[in-house]
């Protein structure tokens, strides 16, 4: 995958026709509504989807009828039922004469057209929200870069450019707390890439074109950063070479002191590619070593070097030996409960990258450049390390992955497993579903997958209909040993189907907390709230997927019995209870 | 020099080359319209490194006007 170098519309406008409706798993239907030209964006969405395997189905409003659509119930919009809905305005619509002339009225007015316009666009973009299940990415206002003021743009109060600023800041305040609404930052797009560039006049005036044909694929790419989470395609860890890729030159030639790390121009670039690196480690996303090295040699550099960014805490994982690297990945995999497909691995060497692709498709082998200075500028434009939301539990995860690597290094001291578990002092507390623990319980519904009963998958938006319904017990679990807090990291729903009968809907354990019995916990937590409630019998369905094997005997190990499809506990029956873990309801 | 004008419309109207010659028209090929046909004026001028006027995007009717226009802004066409 070349991040750098974007395709040619035209290449995805005939590429796009030849899409074949191959039936991948993944579905997303995409709904696009602009206020100019904005044709071809769907063929490059298309292609993107394809590329990444999500089958698509696109649809455009027509031009410049965005308000009607979102206004009308019955609109080809709703009908079309989008997954997610893309809304680009431009300045020049919204505001109108306001844009040219701003200066032709007084401040006063200014401000009372602006509000105007802001609770349009509020009021606007809050029936959209109301009248559908979709998310709404909603771009904001491009900031003129000229004033008929010129340098006295500065000295006017509430001039061209403050008007602009200001509908962006209120419209995205309005809704930052509002989850199925998104502010894309187009503003940024165009900074990135330049007005002067995207924007031409012949094609405007021609065409009523207002990003240049060759940006619109760049700025799908931008957009897809939103489909990926959706549809669950997103990274979570990214796999690191350490020679050339982490810093300049081979230690085990070059030696401690004459690699490149800090100090000369090329030292500073791979600084700088591990400054970006740490940021999205604070984020959440999990960092590892695949090296073929001398550990001690590798490993002084990381303890000991100066201008070392990354330490040996940030990484979840180090695999610096002389295995062959397809190994130490699936280890990496296997050790970090991470599926390969939720891997990205960097290597400045094209052949370890070109075997890494052959061997582990699943896994996103990123094509460096060769010149580390276009390492930062690689990373940063890649979409696939995005989330719906970013939990607290995302941004503890990477110290949460080293005291893992500390618990490991603790098992393997320890002599028996009971001994291990019964020293580790693990406690789970349990939680029910409520405003506080509902966005981690729905990001966990979607995207555990090995130790998940059933799979399914639950929005935010659905969790709170679930916790409303009388007949449905959600709750979660957060665990905790002698190591730290390891967050909230399982989650259960239930459904009463009758005085005597329940139903396991959802039961799911993060890989962070797999092998330590929780889930029995968990699980006994249940039954003893079952048998509070005289309940008889609670049925549990085990749903294979790809990726659950994990727990495909769960229920058989837990005394549950076959019962035509799905499998049944009574509950007059002793369930044996973890004796290591103990259990706190809040 | 043809070649290459041939190739790029080739390219964005996704047709074969050997459909395209100095007379080939909007009307003759499927996929050349209006959209397209700014697509193309769009890449001609990044491959030629030139800049249309207005007139001449308002007016393209053939691939004849298209050698017109890029030798106006100095691609030489020769042959």
């Amino acid at each position: 995958m070349d991040v750098e170098n974007e395709r040619e519309l035209y290449e995805y406008i005939s590429k796009a026709e030849k899409i074949s409706t191959e039936s991948f798993d993944k579905k997303i239907r995409i709904a696009i509504l602009s206020s100019f030209t904005i044709k071809g964006l769907e063929d490059v969405f298309k292609v993107k989807c394809y590329e990444n395997k999500i089958l698509s189905k696109t649809y455009l409003s027509g031009y410049n009828q965005y308000q009607q659509e979102i206004l009308n119930e019955e609109s080809q919009l709703y009908k079309f039922k989008p997954d997610i809905i893309f809304i680009i305005l431009d300045t020049r619509h919204i505001l109108g004469d306001l844009f040219y002339s701003p200066y032709s009225i007084t401040q006063n007015e200014r401000k009372k057209i602006v509000d105007i316009k802001i609770s349009e666009i509020k009021n606007m973009l809050f029936k959209l929200s109301e009248s559908t299940e979709s998310k709404i990415v909603f771009s904001n206002f491009t900031i003129p870069t000229y004033s008929p003021y010129g340098i006295c743009e500065s000295k006017e109060e509430y001039g061209i450019k403050q008007i602009v600023s200001e509908i962006n800041n209120e419209i995205q305040d309005y809704f930052k707390n509002k989850n199925s609404v998104y502010i894309y930052d187009f503003n940024s797009f165009i900074t990135k890439f330049g007005e002067k560039n995207i924007f031409d006049f012949n094609y405007y005036y021609s065409g009523d074109v207002k990003i240049a044909f060759n940006f619109l694929p760049h700025l799908a790419e931008e957009l897809v950063g939103y489909i990926k989470p959706i549809v669950g395609l997103n990274r979570k860890c990214i796999v690191l070479d350490l020679d050339n890729t982490l810093w300049g030159g081979v230690i085990g030639e070059d030696g401690f002191n004459k690699i490149k790390l800090g100090q000369d121009a090329k030292g500073k670039a791979f600084v700088e590619f591990q400054k970006t690196l740490l940021a999205l480690y604070q984020r959440g996303i999990i960092l590892a070593i695949n090296s073929k090295n001398n550990p001690e040699d590798a490993l002084q550099v990381i303890k000991e070097h100066p201008d070392m960014v990354l330490k040996e805490e940030h990484f979840a994982i180090m695999k610096i030996n002389w295995h062959d690297k397809v190994s130490n990945m699936k280890e990496i995999s296997n050790e970090l409960n991470i599926g390969l497909d939720s891997m990205v691995f960097f290597d400045d060497d094209p052949i370890n990258r070109e075997i890494m692709k052959q061997a582990i498709p699943e896994i996103q082998t990123v094509d460096l450049p060769k010149n580390p200075s276009a390492y930062v500028s690689v990373l940063q434009s890649m979409n696939d390390f995005h989330v719906l939301k970013i939990t607290d539990e995302d941004k503890k995860r990477g110290k949460m992955y080293f005291q893992q690597r500390k618990r490991k290094e603790f098992k393997n001291e320890a002599t028996n497993l009971d001994e291990y578990l019964e020293n580790m002092n693990i406690s789970i507390n349990i939680k029910k579903g409520d405003k506080f623990t509902i966005p981690r319980i729905s990001q966990l519904t979607l995207k555990t997958n090995q130790f998940n009963l059933t799979t399914n998958r639950y929005q935010e938006k659905d969790l709170i209909q679930i916790c409303k319904n009388q007949k449905m017990i959600v709750g979660c679990i957060q665990v905790e040993d002698k190591f730290g807090d390891n967050g909230i990291t399982g989650a259960f729903i239930i459904e009463k189907k009758s005085i005597k009968e329940w139903k396991i809907d959802s039961f799911l354990l993060s890989c962070r907390v797999m092998g330590r019995d929780v889930e029995k916990a968990m699980l006994s937590h249940i039954i003893e709230i079952a048998k509070n409630e005289n309940i008889e019998k609670i049925i549990g369905e085990f749903i294979p997927t790809k990726k659950n094997k994990p727990c495909e005997n769960f229920l058989i190990d837990c005394g549950f019995e076959k019962e035509g499809e799905a499998w049944s506990f009574l509950t007059k029956k002793e369930f044996k209870k973890p004796q290591h873990v103990h259990i706190v309801r809040e | 020099m043809s070649k290459k004008i041939y190739e790029i419309i080739s390219n964005v109207m996704d047709c074969p080359i050997t459909e395209i010659n100095d007379d080939t028209n909007p009307e003759s090929i499927d996929n050349w319209d209006s959209f397209n046909s700014l697509i193309l004026l769009d890449q001609l001028e990044s491959k030629f490194q030139v800049k249309f006027e207005l007139d001449e995007i308002e007016n393209v009717n053939s691939v004849k006007d298209i050698k017109k226009y890029l030798s106006n802004h100095g691609v030489v066409l020769d042959d």
